[in-house]
Formats: C-alpha cells, structure tokens, sequence
C-alpha cells in the first residue's frame, strides 16, 4: 500500500503544478488590477469579473470581437483549405505511380522542417511587395500550406484498403468520383485529426501576424491581447488576463470535447 | 523471322501503352498536386529562395546592393548574435534533459495508475500543452511579477522582502519552470503511447522472475523507448534553438536585451533596426545550425543502434 501512497503524492504534485495557472487566471479575471495587487490566492471579493468583461468588449470600441472574428476567420478558413490540399496531395501519392514521385516526397519531407523564422522574413518582403502588408491575405496565404500535413496524409492515406478503391474503378468510376464518394468518407477521423492540428497551429500563430500585421482592426485574438493597454503604453493586467481567458477558452472547449483528435504527432514540437 | 517480328512489334506496342499509362497517372497526380504544389512554392520555396538571395546583400534603408557573403562573415563576427545562444544552449543542456527524465518517470507512472484514475491525470497534465505559447508567457510572467506573484508573501515572510523575482538573473530559471510547464505533459503522453504498444511478453517472463515495477520500467522498457526519446531531443532541441514567445512575453515585464534569443535578436535587427537583409543571413544560419543539430542526433543515435544493440 505505501508503494501506491507515493505515486498517487507525486502525481498529486505535479497536478497542482499543472493545474495551478489555470486557477490563478480564473481567479484573475475575477479581480480588479487593486485586488490583483493584493496577491491573494483566493478569487476577488467582491468579483469584478462581469467589469473586466465588459471591460474587455468595450476597449477600444470593441475591438475584441475584430480580433475574435479574425481568429475564427484565419483558423477556419486556413486550416481547412490547407488540409483539403493536403489531403489531395496525399491522395496522389497513395493512388498513383508517377514521375517524380520518389524526389517530390523526399523534397517535401525535407521542407517539413523548415523554421518559420526563414520563412517569415523574406514572406514579409514579398507581401511588402504585393502590396499585402496589413491585409488578410498576408495571415491566410502562409496558412495555406501544411507541409508535414502532406506528409501525415501520406500515412492516413495508407491505412484505406486498396481493394476500396479497386472495386470503385471495377466499377468503372472515374478519379473525381473516387475520391470524393470513396476515398474522402475513408479519411475523415484522419482529417479532423489534422483539421484540429492546423486549426490550433493558426490560432496560436503569433509570430506571422506579428510581422504582417500592423492595424490592430486585423489582428488575432493571441496578437491583440498583447496590445492591451492604458493611454500611457503600459499593459492593463486584469484586461490582458480576461482576454487572454477568452483567447484559450475555445482551445480548451475543442480539447474537452474532441479528445481522440488531439493524439498528438511524435513531429510537432512546438 | 515473321514470328520475330511480330513479337518486336507487340513489346514495342506493350511498351507505348506502360509509357501511356505511367504518363496519364503523373497526369492525374499533378492535378491532385497542383493547390500543394501552389501554396507550397509560393510560400516555402520562394521565401526560402528570397531569403537566400536577400542575405547576399547590403542594405541600408531602401537601397540594397550586391556584396556577396559579406553579411556572413559579420555575422561570425557579430558577438551580440552568438551571445544570444546563451539561452538556446541553457534550454538545451538543462530543460531537455531534465524535461525528458521528468517525462519519462511520469509515462512510467501513467503506466501504473492506467486504471486506477489515470485518465484523470493523463488528462490535467496535458492541458498545458492546448495553451498558445504568448498566454502561457502573459499568465507566467504576472504570477512571477512582484507586484501579483502569491509567492510574494511567502518570500516576504522569509525575510527577503529586499529581493525581487523577476529580475533577468533569475530569467532563465523561470524560463525553465515556464517551458517545463507548457510541454512535460504532453511529452510524458508520446512516451506514454510508445510504451503501452511494448508487448506484454517483454515483462511477463521479468515479473515471473520476481522483478519490480521499476526494475522492469527501467531495465526493459526504456532501451525499447529510444527512438522516440531521440525524436523528442530533437524537436525539443529546435524548439529550443527557436525559442521566442516565452521570453518575448517576459520582456514586456522585464527589460532584456534584443538579442536575449537567436529568434529575437533576428527580428528585431530586422524590425527594430531595419537590418533586412542581415537578418535574413542570420536566418540562413539559425536553420543551418537547427538542421546540422538534427542532423548530428540523428547519425549518433544511428550510430549505436548499429553498434550498441544487444538483447
């Protein structure tokens, strides 16, 4: 029995360890920035957290909406287009024999790994260029392309019987069909998967946005919050910490609720 | 000689139609390939490209003018870029290691409480994990802050009232507890999915012989981990290399250098003081440096499996 008393002690640990942000910025969005000064460990008495909510949707006229509907514009949009490509980019590796075929994949493995900060310097450049600085364009284009997706549909599409195909094409279907009617319902518990993958990724972006974005009115959620502040510049704490609440919450909603998809892949790190 | 001939024909005509039928698959796939193939040259490729040829100029302002690798022999000159490794080697040397052996105890002990409400925990671990990066830094960074971290009293009541917490001394161990927070748990979840696919034969024989849990877990199990541990090192070890929202964060809080990190000290010579194309040089080198790390784990772990393997 003592052998169990320990585990179950450590575990209890590091649960509160992993825990213990969570609470402090549950409590926080229940404080005003006094009552964050008073460092307690217990939620504000009394609460002010519909104030900091308010506080929140009325800063600058409202700009957090823009921000949330940004989120939601460049996560949905991006991530589906770049896991609808994905998938067909997979689906032509898994189906057919081609030229080329051996070189391309190993090419786009090798890019797979490629640091955003290579990236996002000369993508800056281009787009100041294309005169698409400032515009949406610049967040959704680069979001377009998941190139380690490609890769995991390679493997997703794999695990679909080759006879399913073969008993479409037997049939006389032709390769639109197949992949819509037989090859896409196959994949789907591997789409979501990735789905939420590039979904998250999106969300979470800041360093893209960062160096495109200038208008606050175009910003994501995750760039937004960090711009909240009084007339002097300085950072307005219980705000930052009831948007920053708002800016997770639907990451923890979608993680609550669709556990399975979020089996996470051994190749994404951070 | 009628027969030869007619059966030269019918191969060459056997070998037109695999030619065709090779042709009108490669037809086919690059029309599933062609949005990829798009986005991906467009996006990846090009910048790539652009970068490359943007470090292989001068610039000041808007004017740019060829000088070759100059900018890269500054760069190996620059100490202010290679200071910034500091924290890159820290994490590498300290957190990676020590996030791993945490991981790996707590896989271990996911193991065992499997069914006894591990799920539970399973679950509470990886929850750092769903939060972006810039949060995890903004809510970390107030609960160290001196003016709202709760560890405030209690090291007031020790008699250090005098001492600050988030100076930048005590940076990089505050970075360490922050990362450590953000990816234990999900680390411990892929070597805990990696060890529950070792088949149960592997520690049946062992338990019958009387060893412990811990003998086996450590003996028997780990060596099978290897590989994904050596994976883990290396996307750990370029996260690393890359870090840049945490500290970033931290610097709203606290005054750090621009060149605190490699990623740092690159955007702000880029956005800060307009260096475009020597940022873009420093660029190439950062993933230079990511893909020889990656490169080097790789071929040792390589190494020993080929030599050191021996059951």
């Amino acid at each position: 029995m003592r052998k169990h008393t320990w585990t179950k002690l450590i575990m209890l640990i590091l649960a509160v360890y992993f825990i213990f942000p969570f609470y402090w910025l549950i409590i926080g969005t229940t404080k005003n920035v006094g009552q964050l000064f008073q460092k307690s460990l217990l939620p504000g008495v009394p609460s002010h957290f519909l104030e900091n909510v308010s506080g929140v949707f009325t800063y600058e006229k409202g700009i957090f909406f823009n921000w949330l509907a940004n989120s939601f514009l460049y996560a949905v949009l991006g991530a589906f287009i770049a896991i609808f490509i994905a998938c067909m980019a997979g689906y032509a590796f898994r189906r057919y024999d081609f030229y080329g075929k051996k070189a391309l994949f190993i090419i786009i493995l090798g890019f797979a790994m490629v640091p955003v900060y290579a990236t996002t310097l000369p993508l800056f450049m281009l787009f100041r260029d294309l005169q698409l600085i400032n515009s949406r364009f610049a967040v959704l284009l680069p979001s377009f392309v998941h190139v380690f997706g490609v890769y995991l549909m390679v493997a997703y599409w794999n695990q679909v019987p080759e006879e399913l195909f073969n008993a479409a094409q037997i049939d006389g279907a032709n390769d639109l069909l197949i992949f819509f009617r037989i090859g896409l319902p196959n994949i789907i518990p591997g789409f979501i998967t990735l789905f939420l993958l590039s979904f998250v990724g999106i969300w979470n972006n800041f360093f893209l946005p960062l160096v495109v974005i200038n208008s606050r009115a175009k910003m994501p959620l995750i760039l937004g919050i960090t711009t909240i502040t009084d007339p002097q510049g300085f950072p307005v704490y219980n705000l930052t910490l009831t948007s920053s609440f708002f800016a997770i919450l639907p990451l923890l909603i979608l993680f609550i609720a669709l556990q399975r998809y979020f089996k996470p892949q051994v190749y994404t790190g951070r | 000689m009628m027969d030869e001939m007619m059966n030269n024909k019918m191969n060459e005509m056997m070998n037109k139609k695999k030619l065709n039928k090779k042709t009108i698959a490669s037809i086919k796939a690059y029309l599933f390939l062609a949005p990829f193939l798009l986005v991906f040259s467009t996006m990846v490729i090009y910048p790539i490209g652009l970068g490359v040829k943007l470090s292989l100029y001068g610039q000041r302002g808007a004017r740019m003018w060829y000088i070759g690798l100059q900018n890269f022999a500054t760069v190996f000159r620059d100490s202010k870029f290679w200071e910034s490794f500091r924290i890159p080697l820290f994490l590498l040397t300290v957190q990676v290691p020590l996030m791993l052996f945490i991981a790996v105890l707590i896989a271990f002990l996911y193991e065992k409480t499997e069914k006894r409400g591990g799920k539970f925990y399973r679950f509470i671990y990886y929850l750092p994990n769903t939060i972006p990066g810039i949060v995890t830094g903004i809510v970390w960074s107030y609960i160290f802050s001196d003016s709202m971290s709760p560890f405030r009293t209690v090291i007031d009541l020790l008699g250090y009232s005098g001492t600050k917490i988030l100076t930048r001394q005590h940076l990089p161990s505050i970075l360490l507890v922050i990362i450590l927070w953000a990816f234990t748990g999900y680390t411990a979840f892929v070597i805990y999915s990696s060890l529950i696919a070792i088949p149960k034969a592997f520690s049946e024989q062992a338990q019958l012989d009387g060893a412990t849990f811990w003998q086996i877990a450590f003996r028997i199990k780990l060596p099978l981990l290897r590989g994904v541990l050596i994976s883990l090192f290396i996307f750990n070890a370029i996260g690393a290399i890359q870090v840049f929202n945490e500290p970033w964060m931290l610097g709203q809080l606290v005054v750090l250098p621009s060149n605190y990190t490699p990623a740092m000290y690159i955007y702000n010579s880029a956005f800060a003081q307009g260096r475009f194309t020597y940022a873009a040089a420093m660029g190439l080198i950062l993933a230079l440096i990511t893909f020889l790390i990656s490169l080097y784990v790789l071929r040792s772990a390589t190494k020993q499996m080929l030599t050191g393997e021996s059951h």
